[in-house]
C-alpha cells in the first residue's frame, strides 16, 4: 500500500512537470500563425500608419493607458493618473519593475523621451496627436511623470492609448534612431525576432513580462495578400488566424466546425463625401435630399448580408463621445420635394467617385448609391481610381478640386468623436492642410468642436458633443451610409484573441493555443 | 566570342539608362504622393512635408533624377519610403527567391514541354499528340491566378499534400512552380513540336534514316539539335519573364518575389523600390537574352559571334 502511494506520488509529480497546463486550464506553448492581408509598414509606433503594423506593435509595445474591448480607458504602463482642476496638468504614476526587451528599465525618463520625441523636431508621422496639445513634460521622480498641456483637452487619454503612443526603449531609440522602424523594442508580452518584408514577421514570448509569462511561445505573422488564399490557409490548417474575410466566403467557413468566426462592429463609417463648395451642393436642401434618397437598410442587407450597421451620422456608435442622432430615413419622395424646392425639380447630373478594393465592397456600394440617386433624378457618372490617385485627387485645394461626390471611410484611430468631427468637417481642416475633403464650413460647428475639445467637465463636454453631432446631421455635408464590421476567423483551439473595434486583431499574454 | 559578350554587356549601359529614365518619368507622372499613401486618410500635412524633404521629393524633378543616377552608379539604391529598409537588401532577398522559383518552374516547363513536344512530333496525329496539344492549349489559356487557386484548393485544402502558400521549405515552392511552369511548358511543347516537324521532313533526316541509323539517334542527335534554335529562344524568353517576377503567382501563393515587390512598390509610390527593381529586372532580362544568343552557337555551329 505504501509503495502504491509513493509510486502514485512520483507519477503525479512527473505529470505536473511534463504537462504544461496552468491552473486555469490554459496551456503554455505553441506557435501561432497569423495571416494578415498586408505587410506592416513600420515597427516604430510613432511612425506606423498601417493596421498590420499597429496590430503587431500592440503585441510588442505598451502604452501608459490602453483600451479595453469596449474601448474604455484602463491602466497600462501607468497604474493611476490625475488631471489637475484646470485640465492643464496630467500626473501619471508608473508601473514598477517593468523592463524593455533590451533590458532598459521602464521609468519616468523613458516616458519623457517618448513625449519629447513626439513634440520635438523629429516630427514623427503621428506627432499630430501631441503637438497641438502638449506643452512640456516633467519627471517628478523615477515613477511619476507630469505632462503639461497647452489647453485643456478632453480626449488626451485616448491619444495616449493610440497605437502610436506605444513606448519605445530610449536606449534602442538612441542606438537605432529612425531605423527602429525595422526592429521593435518595447515592453510588450512579445519580443521582436525577425521581419522578412513581404513574407513574415516573427515574435517570441517575453519571459520577463510584468503581467506574467505569456502562454504562446511564438507568433508568426504572415503577409497573405490574396483573400481566397488566406481563407484556404485557414481551412488547410496552414494558418491559425486570418483577418479580412471576404463576405462571400463567410457562409462556407461558418459550416466548418474547426473554425470560429468573429464579427466585430468597427469604428469605420463609410460615407459619400459631398463637395460643399460646388453648386448645386452648396444648398443644404440638395445635400439633405441626397441623404433621403439612399436606402441604407437595403444596402446593408443586400451588399453586406447584414454584416454592417446603418449609420445615422458620421460618428460610429462605439466611439467615445457618440450620441445617437436622428439620421435620414429612406424617403425618395421627400428627396424629390427638397430638390424641387432647391430649384432642381428634374434633378441634375453629377460625378460620383469611388475607390475599388480599399474598403469592403466599396465599388458595389457606390454602384448601389448611383442607382438609388438616379431614382430621384440625380444622374451620376461613376468613376473609380487607383487608391493613391484617389487620395491625391480628393486632396487637391478647393480651386483645383474636381470632386463632387466621393466615397470614403473614416475610422478614428483614437476611438473618440473629436478625431472624426474635427479633421473631417472643421474649416481649418480643409484639404490639403487637413482632411476636410468636403470643404464644409460652418462657424457654429467649428465653435462647438472647439468647445467640447477644451471642456474640463463631462456635462459641458457631452452637451457640446451632442449639439455638434446633431448640427452635422442637419447640415448633411456627407451622405452617411454605414458602419462596417470586421470578420476574422480562427482555429477553435486558439483562445483569447483580441478583435478590437479599431480593426486591429492581436494577442496578449493571456492568449493560448489548446493542444 | 568574348569580344562579342563584352560588347553586349556594354550595351547594357544605354539600356539601363533608358529604363531608369522611363521608369523615373512614369512614376512621377502618375498622381499620388508616397507620404500621403503612407499616412492614408488620416494624413498629417506636417509629416508629409517632412517626408518629402527627407526623400528629396520637394526638389525639381531633374535634380531628383540626377541624385538618383549619381547614387545608383555608386551602388546606392536608397532606402524604402514605406519601411525604411535599404532597397538593396530588399532586392537581394526578393531576387534570390525569384531565382529559386524560376529555376524550378523552368525545369518543370522545360522537362514537360520538351518531352511532350518531341513525342508529339514523332507520333503526329496519334492519341498522345492530340492529348498533349490539348493540354498545351489549356496551359496557355488558363488564367494563372485561377489555376493557382485551383491547385491550392485541391492539393492544400482537400488533399493536404502541400502547404497553401508561404515559404520555408521546398514543398512551399512546388505548387507555385507548377502554376508558373504550366504556361511555359505549353509554349515550349508547341514550339518543339512545330520545329521538330519541320526538321524531320528535311532531306538530311531522310538520308540519316536511309543510312540505317536507329530512329532514336535520328531524332535525338540529328533532328533535335537542329530544331532547338526556336525552342531555345522561347525558353530564354520564358525564363526571362519568370525572373522578372511572376506577380500573379506570387500574389496567389503569398511569395516574397521581385514581382510583388515591384507592384506593391508602385501602389505605395515607393519610388526607390520601384526604380531599383526595374533596373534589376531589366539587367536580368538583357543577360538572359545574351545567354540565349550564346546558346544558339552551341546548337548551330554555323552561328559565330566574331
Amino acid at each position: 500500500m505504501k509503495r502504491f502511494f509513493s509510486g502514485s506520488l512520483i507519477i503525479f509529480c512527473f505529470l505536473l512537470i511534463i504537462l504544461p497546463t496552468s491552473s486555469e486550464g490554459k496551456v503554455y506553448g505553441g506557435t501561432v500563425i497569423y495571416a494578415a492581408g498586408a505587410d506592416p509598414d513600420r515597427l516604430d509606433p510613432a511612425n506606423a500608419e498601417s493596421n498590420p503594423a499597429e496590430a503587431v506593435n500592440r503585441m510588442m509595445y505598451e502604452n501608459l493607458v490602453k483600451f479595453d474591448e469596449k474601448l474604455r480607458i484602463v491602466p497600462g504602463l501607468a497604474t493611476s493618473w490625475e488631471q489637475a482642476k484646470d485640465g492643464l496638468t496630467w500626473t501619471f504614476h508608473l508601473r514598477k519593475g517593468v523592463k524593455f526587451h533590451d533590458g532598459t528599465p521602464f521609468n519616468a525618463e523613458a516616458v519623457r523621451v517618448f513625449i519629447e520625441r513626439m513634440i520635438g523636431p523629429e516630427k514623427p508621422s503621428r506627432a499630430g496627436l501631441y503637438v497641438p496639445f502638449v506643452k512640456s513634460v516633467e519627471v517628478v521622480d523615477d515613477y511619476t511623470i507630469k505632462i503639461n498641456l497647452k489647453t485643456p483637452f478632453a480626449f488626451f487619454l485616448n491619444n495616449l492609448a493610440h497605437s502610436a503612443s506605444g513606448i519605445v526603449s530610449p536606449t534602442a531609440l538612441k542606438t537605432y534612431g529612425k531605423d527602429i522602424a525595422r526592429r521593435a523594442c518595447g515592453t510588450g508580452p512579445f519580443k521582436f525576432v525577425e521581419w522578412i518584408h513581404g513574407d513574415h514577421l516573427t515574435m517570441v514570448r517575453n519571459d520577463d513580462y510584468w503581467g506574467g509569462k505569456p502562454y504562446l511561445d511564438k507568433i508568426i505573422v504572415k503577409t497573405v495578400k490574396e483573400d481566397s488564399a488566406r481563407v484556404m490557409m485557414l481551412q488547410s490548417g496552414d494558418a491559425h488566424l486570418i483577418v479580412r474575410i471576404p463576405a462571400e466566403d463567410i457562409p462556407r467557413l461558418e459550416k466548418d466546425a474547426k473554425i470560429k468566426l468573429d464579427s466585430t462592429e468597427t469604428l469605420r463609417t463609410l460615407y459619400i463625401g459631398i463637395n460643399c463648395s460646388k453648386k448645386p451642393f452648396t444648398d443644404v436642401r440638395v445635400r439633405q435630399a441626397l441623404n433621403y434618397a439612399v436606402d441604407k437598410e437595403a444596402i446593408v442587407q443586400s451588399i453586406y448580408q447584414g454584416r454592417a450597421l446603418v449609420a445615422s451620422g458620421i460618428v460610429a456608435p462605439l466611439a467615445t463621445g457618440y450620441f445617437p442622432v436622428k439620421g435620414y430615413p429612406y424617403d425618395p419622395e421627400k428627396a424629390k420635394k427638397l430638390l424641387a424646392e432647391a430649384g432642381y425639380p428634374k434633378g441634375f447630373k453629377a460625378k460620383l467617385w469611388s475607390p475599388h478594393g480599399r474598403y469592403p465592397k466599396d465599388f458595389e456600394l457606390a454602384q448601389a448609391v448611383q442607382q438609388q440617386l438616379k431614382k430621384v433624378g440625380v444622374d451620376c457618372t461613376l468613376d473609380t481610381m487607383e487608391w493613391a490617385a484617389y487620395l491625391a485627387a480628393t486632396r487637391k485645394p478647393v480651386k483645383e478640386n474636381e470632386s463632387e461626390l466621393f466615397l470614403l471611410g473614416w475610422a478614428p484611430s483614437t476611438a473618440e468623436a473629436r478625431w472624426i468631427l474635427y479633421p473631417l468637417y472643421t474649416t481649418e481642416q480643409w484639404v490639403p492642410q487637413g482632411n476636410n475633403r468636403s470643404f464644409f464650413s460652418n462657424k457654429e460647428f467649428d465653435e462647438l468642436v472647439n468647445k467640447f475639445t477644451r471642456a474640463t467637465n463631462k456635462t459641458e463636454m457631452d452637451k457640446y458633443l451632442k449639439e455638434a453631432q446633431e448640427l452635422l446631421v442637419k447640415e448633411a455635408p456627407s451622405i452617411f451610409l454605414l458602419v462596417t464590421k470586421e470578420t476574422i476567423g480562427y482555429s477553435q483551439k486558439l483562445k483569447g484573441v483580441i478583435n478590437s473595434p479599431l480593426e486591429l486583431t492581436y494577442f496578449d499574454h493571456q492568449t493560448y493555443l489548446e493542444k | 566570342m568574348w569580344r562579342y559578350v563584352w560588347k553586349r554587356i556594354l550595351m547594357l549601359l544605354p539600356v539601363l539608362f533608358g529604363v531608369s529614365l522611363i521608369s523615373f518619368s512614369l512614376l512621377h507622372l502618375v498622381p499620388g504622393d508616397p507620404a500621403e499613401i503612407l499616412a492614408g486618410e488620416e494624413a498629417n500635412p506636417e509629416f508629409i512635408k517632412a517626408l518629402r524633404q527627407e526623400y528629396g521629393l520637394d526638389q525639381p524633378l531633374y535634380l531628383q533624377y540626377f541624385h538618383f543616377l549619381s547614387h545608383i552608379v555608386r551602388g546606392d539604391f536608397g532606402i524604402s519610403i514605406r519601411n525604411r529598409e535599404p532597397v538593396i537588401n530588399l532586392l537581394k532577398e526578393r531576387f534570390l527567391f525569384t531565382v529559386q522559383l524560376s529555376f524550378i518552374s523552368i525545369l518543370i516547363a522545360g522537362l514537360i514541354g520538351l518531352l511532350a513536344g518531341i513525342i508529339s512530333s514523332t507520333k503526329q496525329y496519334s492519341l498522345f499528340d492530340h492529348i498533349s496539344m490539348l493540354g498545351a492549349l489549356l496551359g496557355i489559356s488558363m488564367p494563372i491566378f485561377w489555376f493557382g487557386l485551383l491547385l491550392m484548393l485541391v492539393f492544400s485544402v482537400y488533399l493536404r499534400w502541400f502547404p497553401a502558400g508561404g515559404t520555408g521549405t521546398i514543398f512551399h515552392l512546388i505548387l507555385p512552380a507548377i502554376a508558373l511552369g504550366a504556361s511555359g511548358s505549353a509554349v515550349i511543347a508547341r514550339m518543339t513540336r512545330a520545329s521538330m516537324l519541320e526538321v524531320i521532313r528535311q532531306d538530311y533526316i531522310r538520308t540519316a534514316r536511309a543510312n540505317g541509323l536507329r530512329e532514336f539517334i535520328v531524332i535525338h542527335k540529328h533532328a533535335l539539335k537542329n530544331a532547338m534554335i526556336p525552342v531555345v529562344t522561347v525558353f530564354g524568353l520564358e525564363f526571362g519573364y519568370m525572373l522578372g517576377g511572376a506577380v500573379l503567382t506570387e500574389t496567389v501563393f503569398s511569395l516574397p518575389g521581385i514581382g510583388r515587390l515591384m507592384v506593391e512598390g508602385i501602389f505605395q509610390r515607393d519610388y526607390p523600390i520601384v526604380q531599383g527593381a526595374m533596373l534589376l529586372v531589366a539587367t536580368t532580362f538583357v543577360l538572359v537574352n545574351l545567354l540565349t544568343d550564346i546558346a544558339y552557337a552551341f546548337f548551330d555551329p554555323k552561328i559565330r559571334y566574331e
